[in-house]
């Protein structure tokens, strides 16, 4: 069996001594002491309310946290059953911590999911992550239920943002994996999803654990090996999402790194999957497909705008490597315009990016470097974005996304031109 | 009088006919030499040719950014560059074993020494080489990295970079031929310590307030003016 290569003993071993599961939580943690405490909590508290009659366990994968996560953990482990009124769970919820790695890896963390999953036949998942703070027991339910009891097996979450929250999902991985893969899965990268023993089961069959690309971010190719062997994707409102200090999330540069970087190296290691798929299709939504609040706009944003234009001057011979030469010549020209009049439009951007998908394909230089090149064009994009909808309403916010959707998969011939070119 | 003349011509005429006879085979042998020595090249070059493709050595290369110096410089891909070298390398190699074949007084030295010289000079455009791939990686990484990060002149910084590394891998290169070792480090030792003083007066004295900014935003407390962009995920 795969597995028997890399589980640590001890954790195998504890393992088998839970037998086979139904459910199975996987809380990855990295020094995460202030507030493992509370996600376990919460997720028991899920559990015991909506699954009574099911085998549950939960799984701590450490990534060798300095703090005392694990030591938490384990400890609220040993507190069995409190005093809980209600329904309640018929069965044990069995938990087990194990350090993975001593150095933080959400992919070698799911790695170990998953081969427990296997393992214990569990047939649904959840990943569960502990710096979310505003995590219900209802959170943990309705990611598993729509495998567990609907037949799904990914199942992503849909959060309700503020307006200006999210663009580089909103702008950039959500209309780029709907018009590639063909599923609208809005929150393709996501702290927290559901996925099927099955699903489970082939992505631990995948010799891709240490790979730089699932380092941070594993959930999209989760989802991308869902979709590519046709199985059911699903997505659940889970409401407005915080997020502790730790997990406030990363800054555009590493955001960028790990989900663009991520996104083009599934496209890459899954051609087969996307190349002829047709237009995209819904999926099943749970709940609001979407949900925006009426946010204020952030603070100036010209500094984002004065980072575009040097970021375009500066980069030159790198974007005329990448780029197309006129799609290079139209972002040098926007780059020149005045700042109050600055528009990078929609067709551009979606010109753009695929145009450093095809160029991330033919490895024109090397790809971490590719990714880079990128932060600048997008922060260009940011600051139109931004200008362009400074008094616009959610509502046609939503609109302006969806016509960027549709733009992104008008041109998806383009994309497969330049993916398939000699040169 | 006229036989010594008959006579000196006769030995003049038996000399180089024996001399004849003693050139031609060799003369053959290297010539065989030659051939063998072009068969062996050509075969080795078919070889690696091929072991480059398989290990896809041109991707790597474009990768590194070495392939779009080679298309500057108007060279072939690596993979071609490497293969061309091995061959002639090769055939040089066996063309001065046939010279040495033939015995030509004087000449055997030269070609022991040319000989003795061939592996430090393999070690040296090696050298030259992975400088040349190194520079380029790291000065591209920091131009990326100053650039999204919004520090001035990323540029400067990347071109130094790239200044610093190419300077070591020539020096390295010099000093592995034996070209003026002294000398060699000498020169590196004041055009990097030269460098280096020169980037700390500028630091330090002509941008004193671009010191203070840069070490302010990185040391200092970052709660001040930060920069603070939209949450991107």
């Amino acid at each position: 069996m795969a597995e028997e290569s890399f589980l640590a003993d001890d954790f195998l071993r504890q393992l088998m001594s839970v037998g086979e599961v139904d459910l199975l939580i996987g809380i990855p943690s990295y020094n995460n002491a202030s507030t493992i405490g509370q996600t376990l909590q919460t997720v028991e508290d899920g559990l015991r309310q909506n699954f009574v009659r099911e085998r549950v366990v939960i799984l701590n994968m450490d990534g060798g946290s300095g703090d005392e996560t694990r030591q938490i953990f384990e400890r609220r482990s040993e507190r069995r059953e409190p005093n809980h009124k209600g329904l309640t769970t018929l069965r044990t919820i069995h938990r087990i911590s194990c350090q993975y790695d001593r150095s933080p890896s959400q992919g070698l963390a799911l790695r170990d999911i998953v081969a427990a999953a296997d393992l214990l036949r569990a047939r649904a998942c959840s990943v569960i992550s502990p710096v979310t703070t505003n995590l219900t027991p209802s959170w943990v339910a309705n990611l598993l239920r729509p495998v567990y009891r609907e037949g799904l097996d990914f199942v992503a979450p849909l959060y309700a943002r503020s307006r200006f929250q999210g663009l580089l999902a909103r702008d950039l991985l959500y209309p780029m994996s709907r018009a590639i893969f063909g599923n609208r899965i809005r929150e393709l990268y996501c702290d927290e999803w559901g996925f099927s023993g099955r699903l489970a089961s082939q992505c631990l069959e995948q010799d891709v654990w240490h790979e730089e690309a699932i380092r941070a971010r594993p959930e999209a190719w989760m989802a991308v090996k869902a979709m590519a062997a046709g199985l059911k994707c699903g997505q659940y409102f889970l409401g407005p999402k915080t997020a502790s200090a730790a997990g406030s999330g990363p800054d555009i540069v590493d955001a960028i790194r790990q989900t663009v970087g991520n996104f083009f190296w599934c496209m890459e290691t899954n051609q087969p999957a996307w190349m002829n798929r047709p237009n995209s299709q819904p999926i099943a939504t749970f709940g609001p497909e979407h949900e925006l609040s009426s946010d204020g706009l952030p603070q100036s944003q010209d500094k984002t705008f004065d980072l575009f234009r040097s970021g375009v001057n500066e980069l030159e011979p790198i974007l005329a490597s990448i780029l197309a030469k006129e799609t290079h010549a139209q972002i040098k020209a926007i780059s020149l315009t005045d700042r109050a009049k600055f528009h990078f439009a929609g067709e551009l951007w979606v010109k753009t990016l695929y145009e450093f998908a095809a160029s991330y394909h033919r490895a024109v230089l090397n790809r971490d470097h590719l990714v880079q090149a990128l932060v600048p064009l997008y922060r260009g994009r940011l600051y139109s974005f931004l200008q362009e909808h400074a008094n616009s309403s959610p509502e046609a916010m939503e609109a302006q996304s969806e016509m960027l959707c549709q733009e992104f998969e008008r041109q998806k011939p383009y994309l497969l031109d330049r993916w398939t070119a000699k040169t | 009088m006229k036989d010594v003349i008959i006579q000196g011509l006769s030995q003049a005429y038996s000399n180089l006919v024996h001399m004849f006879a003693e050139f031609l085979p060799r003369l053959l042998v290297m010539l065989v030499i030659v051939a063998i020595g072009l068969l062996v090249a050509y075969v080795l070059k078919t070889i690696l040719r091929a072991v480059l493709h398989v290990t896809r050595l041109d991707r790597l290369s474009e990768e590194a950014g070495a392939s779009r110096f080679l298309r500057m410089a108007a060279l072939p891909s690596m993979t071609e560059l490497l293969s061309r070298s091995l061959f002639w390398v090769t055939w040089s190699g066996f063309i001065l074993i046939g010279i040495s074949v033939l015995g030509v007084a004087g000449l055997q030295e030269q070609i022991s020494r040319l000989f003795l010289l061939l592996p430090a000079i393999f070690v040296a455009i090696l050298i030259l080489f992975l400088g040349l791939v190194t520079a380029n990686f790291l000065s591209r990484a920091a131009l990326l990295a100053a650039v999204n990060a919004g520090y001035p002149s990323p540029k400067l910084l990347s071109w130094s970079i790239r200044f610093v590394i190419w300077a070591l891998a020539v020096s390295m290169a010099l000093e592995q031929v034996g070209v003026a070792r002294q000398t060699v480090i000498a020169a590196f030792s004041i055009i990097f310590g030269a460098f280096m003083f020169g980037l700390a007066i500028a630091f330090g004295l002509g941008g004193r307030e671009l010191a203070r900014e840069f070490l302010e935003r990185n040391l200092g407390d970052k709660k001040g003016e930060k920069y603070e962009e939209p949450q991107p995920l």
